[in-house]
This record gives structure tokens, C-alpha cells and sequence, in this order.
């Protein structure tokens, strides 16, 4: 990497870090205003005005200061974008990231911005709109919360974990019998509990602060774990497949931890739940 | 006229406040995690200390009142509650969370009369968000004033529930048979805070439209019965009827058609009563 490069990506992450924070500005105004929601692919796969108009904020104010830089947009996509990763400069936007909790003013509600280059994540922004903390993480830089460096939790043992993950849109039995079958497993361990959130992001910010050990979650999308993955690796952390290969952002899916044992436990106990792929055509 | 009690709620908010600094430092500092009835449910000594502190000050300013507390009760105290003005006292509700940093981690302090809850706070220390009632005074938070969320319709709900810290198998296959109806019903989601207290906090506050959970003991919900009754919510026994304090069982919703709608789908296991008489062999 030249000193142009770093130069270059320091610049992309000033200016993240500030349509982030109005962003999220743009969020805490909304979550106090009548709302009107929509489902997308499921009964409880929400989406609010607020998100395409946040992430219509995003990608103007990041599309005029890099004109050369493509957008994946979790609204975007869903209007038809193709969702694929190039080796281009390429922006991935959550506008509002735990739309349901947006919905019902749940206090865990987050903008995510992640940004790749050559297929490779760099840096990540995540601010907490209700918290009003910034998460942020450069690779090779750190992750750091409000300033605050973090590191992730060093434990290995699973009986002295606590894991976190998110049930996704599809309600039907064969995959609640899934999801509740690895969930009742992981409890089993015996572990120290189980937390759902309803974000992915901020669940995945908590695992880089080190408040829990474990996280998976087979449903969410790239936008989701992007700006996290590089906060969790830069934290001390490991984030991959839930095979336990390697990560793959599109494979809408993914295991992250703070060390490789429990990263390993979850990966084994874990039977698979298919939502498809962020890159295949709808 | 002045109340009775304002002096008793403003002396817990005082206590609850002070207990809330002693857990904030505590989370700078190396834990000693020791387990109760197994390896999954914790106590620390701050716990212990806390628990203490409120134990001490309400003593020394109201001596004539009687103490139900979490520590005192695993220590061998009585969980009778007699008509004696009684504070009744979970020191750190979210024990878990606080060993691991969790930021959902509450001090509870409720009281009642004559076996009426009159006040409750509930001081998420973590967030710095302190939860108070007064019988028919409102519910707040930070000075904000609560209202539970107006939603009827149960598949636009969230509801908050917990797996527990029993790890028996047939006692999780009960808790994963209701939480499978729940999420079936559909509903718009599960969220478990990891604290009752919080839980029920969040019902008040109109974040989730109920909380339901068969596990819990008496000093877990009698402050926050407060706040979500204040908010405008109700409170139920998971097996119809109004809510049995030492019953290890609690429904807290909105409105009366949400919390009867989960009542339906929701099979109580039995478990051993709060104030059961303590079996001596």
C-alpha cells in the first residue's frame, strides 16, 4: 500500500465518519415522527421512508466528494442495483441498520458504513443513533468506540461465554426449527446466555467491545457485516463463514468472535439455514 | 396532604444511585464470580456489597420496615411479605450481563404496603437511565415521562422474553416450546435484554409491547411492576389472573389484548414458590 493509498483512505474515512453523524442525526429526528412502514420480503422484513431517504443522503454526499466510487445500498439493491463487489473503491451503506427497532423506537438502531477496495474491507463506520456513539475501525489502525480503543474478549472457554445473534426475516417452521434447534444448542453448552438485539451491527459492535464472546446469524446481508468485520478484526477478533472458512460477505451469513475456540464451537454446532446469496439476481 | 412515601422513594433513588457507581467501578475491576445453583447463575461480591449498602442505609432510616433482597434470601432470609412496609430488592438484575460487561445491568429497589407495591425504581446504571414510579403519580425516566406503546395487533409486536439460567433439558424444551409460538404467531420479534428489570422497563416505555417469563423471583419485577402499571400497562399471571408476586412467573404488556393473546400461547412449568416455607431436613 503507497502513502498516496493510505492518504487516500484516511481522507474516505473523515468523510464517513461525518455523513455518519448526520445520518444518524437524520435518524434521531425521524424515530419521533409518525412513520410509515412497509414489508419487503416477509411480514417482518420492514422498510420506512427514513431508510431510503437516509441512504439517499449517504451515497449523494459520498457519490459528489468520489465520483469514481461504486455503492451497494441496502434500499439501492432492493430497487433493483446489482449487488456485486468489484475491485473498484466501493461504498457499503446500511442506512438503518434494526429497522423494526427503529419502527417500535427500540433503542438499537445504527447507520453502517463499510468500504472495500480490491474486494478487501478497509475501514468501517457505525454510529448508534440512540447512544449517539461512533464505532470506527481502519484496517491496520485500530477499532475504536468514542475514541476508546477496543479489544474484543479474550475468553476460549464456551461455558463462560456469551453469544448473541438475530432470528432473520423468514418466520416459517422448517427454519424456526433450525434457528431454535442451534440456539437451544449453543444455550446448552452450557454457555452464559443468549442475547438478541435486533441489530446485527450494534450486536456485532458489543462482540468488538468485548461485552460478549460469540455472534452468528444466517440471514443478514454484506451492508450488515461490512463496516463490523473490519471493528471486530481490528479489535482482536475473528470473523468467517459459518462453515469456517473463510468470511464471504455475500454468503448472507457469517460467525465472528473473539478467539478462534469459541469462533470454532459456534462453527460446529451450528446446522445451516439458506437465504441465498447478496449477488445472485433476485 | 403529603405522602406517606415520597420520603421512603426519594431515600431509594439516593440508594439506587450510589449502588449504580459501586457497579460502574466494579466493571473497571478483576470480578470474583462465584455460582449458586449451578454454573450458569451467578453472584459476584458486588452483588453482595450492594445489596448491603441498601440493606444498611434503609435500617438506619427506617428501622421499623422489614427487607426482602436476593442475597439476604440465598443467605437463609425470609421471602415472606407481611402487610409491614417492606423493601423488596434485587441489588444487581443482570448479573450475567455485569460479568461480562453487558451494558444491561440494573439495580432494583421496590416497596410495599399492607402487600401493595406503592413505588419502584429501577436505575440502569450502565446507561445511566433511572426508572421510577409512584403509585398513582406516572412512570418516568430521566424525568421523561413513559407511556407504553398503543400497538393492538400482536403481529406487529416485539416481545421481550428470557431462556433462563436452568439448563435442564426438559425445563428448556418448555421455554423454546412458548418462544416457537411466540415467534410463529408471527410476531415482529424476540429481544432479551439479558435483565427483567430492563425488560419490563421496556415495556413501560413503549419499546417492546410486552415481557413475558416464567423463572424470575419477586425482587426482579416489583419495582418495575410499578413503572409499567404508571406507563399505562398491565400486568398478568401467566396462567390468567392478576400478577402473584411470588409466584416466579410474570406477564407485563400494554394492553389487556396483547397480554391475553400471549397468555394463551404461553404453558407454565411449575417451579417452587418465592415464599414457599423453606423445608428444613
Amino acid at each position: 500500500m503507497t502513502s498516496t493509498d493510505s492518504d487516500r483512505w484516511g481522507e474516505c474515512m473523515d468523510v464517513a465518519v461525518q455523513i455518519a453523524r448526520k445520518a444518524g442525526k437524520m435518524v434521531q429526528e425521524a424515530v419521533k415522527q409518525e412513520k410509515r412502514v412497509r414489508s419487503k420480503s416477509t411480514p417482518t422484513d420492514l422498510v420506512t421512508e427514513a431508510d431510503h431517504q437516509v441512504e439517499e443522503l449517504i451515497i449523494s454526499t459520498l457519490r459528489e466528494r468520489f465520483p469514481s466510487h461504486r455503492f451497494i445500498g441496502e434500499e439501492s439493491s432492493a430497487a433493483g442495483e446489482k449487488c456485486i463487489l468489484t475491485d473498484n473503491p466501493t461504498w457499503i451503506i446500511d442506512p438503518i441498520d434494526g429497522t423494526c427497532n427503529f419502527v417500535h423506537s427500540f433503542p438499537m438502531v445504527a447507520v453502517s458504513i463499510g468500504f472495500a477496495v480490491n474486494k478487501e474491507l478497509e475501514l468501517g463506520v457505525i454510529y448508534h443513533c440512540f447512544d449517539e456513539t461512533l464505532y470506527t475501525g481502519r484496517k491496520g489502525h485500530g477499532a475504536f468506540c468514542n475514541g476508546v480503543r477496543l479489544h474484543v474478549s479474550k475468553e476460549k472457554d464456551v461455558s463462560k461465554a456469551l453469544i448473541l445473534t438475530e432470528i432473520g426475516a423468514k418466520r416459517d417452521p422448517h427454519t424456526l426449527d433450525i434457528f431454535l434447534g442451534n440456539l437451544k444448542k449453543l444455550l446448552s453448552a452450557p454457555s452464559h446466555g443468549v442475547r438478541i438485539i435486533g441489530s446485527s451491527t450494534l450486536a456485532l459492535c458489543l462482540l468488538a467491545s468485548g461485552a460478549a464472546e460469540g455472534y452468528y446469524q444466517y440471514g443478514l446481508h454484506c451492508w450488515d457485516i461490512a463496516a463490523a468485520a473490519v471493528l471486530i478484526r481490528e479489535a482482536g477478533g475473528c470473523v468467517m463463514d459459518t462453515t469456517g472458512g473463510p468470511l464471504d460477505l455475500m454468503s448472507r451469513r457469517v460467525v465472528a468472535a473473539g478467539s478462534q475456540e469459541i469462533a470454532d464451537y459456534i462453527v460446529q454446532q451450528l446446522q445451516p439455514i439458506s437465504y441465498g446469496r447478496d449477488d445472485h439476481d433476485p | 396532604m403529603s405522602d406517606l412515601w415520597q420520603e421512603a422513594m426519594d431515600h431509594a433513588v439516593g440508594v439506587a444511585k450510589k449502588a449504580g457507581e459501586i457497579v460502574r467501578d466494579a466493571l473497571q475491576n478483576e470480578m470474583n464470580i462465584m455460582c449458586k445453583s449451578s454454573s450458569v447463575d451467578l453472584v459476584t461480591k458486588t452483588d453482595q456489597k450492594v445489596e448491603q449498602l441498601i440493606i444498611d442505609s434503609v435500617k438506619e432510616k427506617f428501622p421499623t420496615h422489614g427487607f426482602i433482597g436476593e442475597e439476604s434470601v440465598a443467605a437463609g432470609q425470609s421471602c415472606l411479605l407481611t402487610d409491614n412496609p417492606t423493601w423488596i430488592v434485587d441489588p444487581v438484575d443482570g448479573t450475567t450481563n455485569f460479568v461480562h460487561g453487558y451494558p444491561f445491568v440494573a439495580v432494583s429497589i421496590g416497596f410495599a404496603v399492607n402487600k401493595m407495591l406503592e413505588f419502584g425504581v429501577v436505575y440502569s446504571c450502565i446507561e445511566d437511565k433511572m426508572y421510577t414510579a409512584r403509585r398513582g403519580k406516572g412512570a418516568f425516566c430521566n424525568g421523561q415521562p413513559l407511556q407504553v406503546s398503543d400497538q393492538k395487533d400482536i403481529n406487529q409486536s416485539i416481545i421481550a422474553t428470557e431462556f433462563g439460567s436452568s439448563r435442564d433439558p426438559e425445563v428448556l424444551d418448555k421455554i423454546f416450546s412458548n418462544m416457537r409460538k411466540i415467534v410463529s404467531l408471527p410476531v415482529h420479534g424476540i429481544r432479551g435484554s439479558g435483565s427483567a428489570a430492563v425488560n419490563m422497563c421496556l415495556v413501560a416505555a413503549g419499546c417492546v409491547e410486552a415481557y413475558y417469563e416464567v423463572g424470575i423471583h419477586c425482587w426482579d419485577i416489583a419495582a418495575a411492576a410499578v413503572i409499567v402499571t404508571e406507563a399505562g400497562g398491565v400486568l398478568m399471571d401467566l396462567e390468567g389472573g392478576p400478577l402473584d408476586l411470588m409466584s416466579r412467573r410474570v406477564l407485563a404488556a400494554n394492553n389487556k389484548t396483547i397480554a391475553e393473546r400471549i397468555c394463551k400461547e404461553i404453558e407454565v412449568h411449575p417451579l417452587v414458590r418465592d415464599d414457599a416455607p423453606i423445608v428444613t431436613k
